[in-house]
């Protein structure tokens, strides 16, 4: 079957034309790069996605810290791993990549800090 | 007064790459003045990825891209100031700058503004209706859940699709949110087709082009917006109303360059960009106050920013060694096809970077550029988006013996 594919693996947002059967690309056109073809391999077989969000912090020096996954995880988990992060709650300091859970969805994923947090300053007056 | 000899205008992501050129280029007295009370700018409120693919070949979030700047800064201890807003600049570079401090002000040798953008609002687009609660710009809406872990509601519509518009509907949607619809004025997205597809289409967010908010509902909190089909000439087409029950609105509808200091410095402004008027090396109609990043222009990606103000920190070093003479004028001409050009004028001859947007996407597009009749460069380009920033760069020999310069579309 024929199939348009906008590749989202950077800004170029390349339009590719993709013929394949099953999970074979017979023909692929419009790819600027390399990363397109592997990219539409994973759109027809496991769309994969890193999932960016942010969880509490306590005694931060601010109330959020942002998390990513360090790798791209399968779409179909994206909503999944977004209900996991309104629970999470960690204390600060935390570095960036610093891991601040572990095998969710008991499926290996991880995610990590992408922001750095310091302890909160007690006030003085 | 306290002197400096470069002073930068915003901590963001240009004022901190300019930052760092200047202080890799040997100028040592360096002072950034920054309004929030972190450094950074508005990458760390963007938490999704896919910043630094050109300046670092890697895929970043915006605070870890922000913090490879950061770290310089504080590697080089490059000073700066929080929390300190400036309140005047004169066309003779005094800075007037307010902090818990009080009234400070410094003379420098060369200002950089790097001050970027803020959002258009509903006041500015004028939707009728009541003016209920739950209606916020994109970038305010992602300040609150971000930064502030403040949700701002619960079943949304967004108006226009803009990348923050794009972004905020995915991230509303990994929050627990209910994004009902995007709305698009015109019959094409200001996004990023990337954007449209991994941060709607993966979420089955319906992009309605040709759409708009046309009415507003609700007493204390919004309650419902009305959206309606546009035909070709902007006119809503009869029957096509329908009234849609929300909580929350938000607003992706166009960037506006922050530049009340420039107009109080005397800079002459470009009314399409609303950012400055430029020659090749950033420098603004004042000599001595450079440009760059979202204040000169609107970009589409962040590491467009990043070498926008290197690229214009060899200007400013120039100036400062007192080589920067005007050697000519020359007014670059836009021609059909394109909505802007940056630089507005040539002053030197030197390899230079043109940015553009196009007016409206296509195909097999070619840029050119042409003295009179005789064309100086020809660039193809086979899809062409008003969302993208096009870059194009053009060398000294090229630019040598022209005596006007016209660029166009075609």
């Amino acid at each position: 079957m024929e199939r348009e594919f906008v590749c989202i693996i950077c800004p170029n947002s390349c339009q590719l034309k993709v013929e394949y059967e099953g999970k074979t690309i017979k023909k692929i056109a419009g790819a600027q790069c390399s990363k397109g073809e592997a990219f539409v391999k994973n759109e027809i077989t496991n769309p994969l996605r890193v999932f960016t969000g942010s969880v509490l912090i306590e005694n931060g020096n601010f109330s959020l810290v942002s998390v990513k996954t360090p790798s791209p995880i399968p779409k179909k988990y994206l909503k999944k791993i977004g209900e996991i992060t309104r629970r999470i709650k960690v204390n600060a300091p935390v570095k960036i990549g610093q891991i601040v859970a572990s095998n969710l969805l008991d499926n290996n994923i991880d995610l990590i800090a992408t922001r750095k947090i310091e302890k909160k300053k007690s006030l003085s007056f | 007064m306290p002197e400096k000899e470069v002073i930068i205008i915003g901590g963001g992501a240009a004022g901190l790459a300019a930052a760092v050129a200047c202080q890799q280029k040997g100028i040592e007295d360096i002072l950034i003045i920054e309004r929030g009370n972190y450094l950074g700018g508005i990458l760390n409120q963007c938490i999704h990825d896919g910043f630094g693919l050109e300046k670092f070949r890697t895929s970043l979030t915006g605070p870890e891209y922000a913090q490879r700047y950061i770290d310089q800064v504080m590697d080089k201890k490059i000073p700066f100031l929080l929390n300190s807003m400036v309140l005047n600049l004169t066309p003779q570079k005094e800075v007037m700058v307010v902090s818990r401090n009080g009234l400070q002000r410094y003379q420098a040798k060369v200002v950089i503004l790097a001050m970027g953008c803020r959002e258009r609002t509903r006041g500015a687009i004028g939707i009728p209706g009541t003016r209920p609660s739950g209606i916020f710009t994109a970038g305010v809406a992602q300040e609150l859940i971000n930064l502030k872990d403040y949700m701002v509601g619960e079943k949304i519509v967004i108006l226009g699709s803009g990348d923050i518009g794009l972004i905020m509907a995915r991230r509303l949607t990994l929050e627990g949110a209910e994004v009902i619809t995007v709305a698009e004025k015109l019959p094409y997205s200001s996004g990023l087709p990337r954007n449209i597809n991994q941060c709607l289409y993966d979420f089955d967010i319906p992009l309605l082009l040709s759409h708009t908010v046309v009415d507003i509902e609700g007493n204390g909190r919004l309650s419902g917006v009305t959206i309606a089909q546009l035909g070709k000439r902007g006119g809503i087409i009869p029957g096509s109303k329908r009234k849609i029950i929300c909580d929350t609105l938000l607003l992706s509808v166009g960037l506006i360059p922050e530049n009340e200091l420039s107009r109080e410095a005397g800079i002459v402004l470009d009314p399409i960009t609303g950012g400055p008027q430029a020659d090749e090396r950033g420098q603004t109609s004042v000599s001595g106050i450079f440009a760059c990043g979202n204040v000169l222009q609107v970009h589409d990606i962040v590491d467009n920013v990043s070498l926008e103000a290197e690229y214009i920190v060899e200007g400013v070093v120039e100036y400062l060694k007192g080589k920067l003479t005007k050697e000519r004028e020359i007014k670059v001409e836009l021609g059909n096809g394109l909505r802007y050009v940056v630089p507005q004028k040539l002053v030197s001859i030197k390899d230079t970077i043109f940015s553009f947007r196009v007016n409206r996407p296509g195909r097999k597009k070619t840029l050119i550029f042409e003295e009179d009749q005789r064309i100086i460069k020809k660039k193809y380009f086979l899809r062409v988006n008003p969302a993208e920033m096009l870059r194009v760069k053009l060398s000294s020999s090229e630019l040598e013996e022209i005596k006007t310069l016209k660029v166009r579309l075609v």
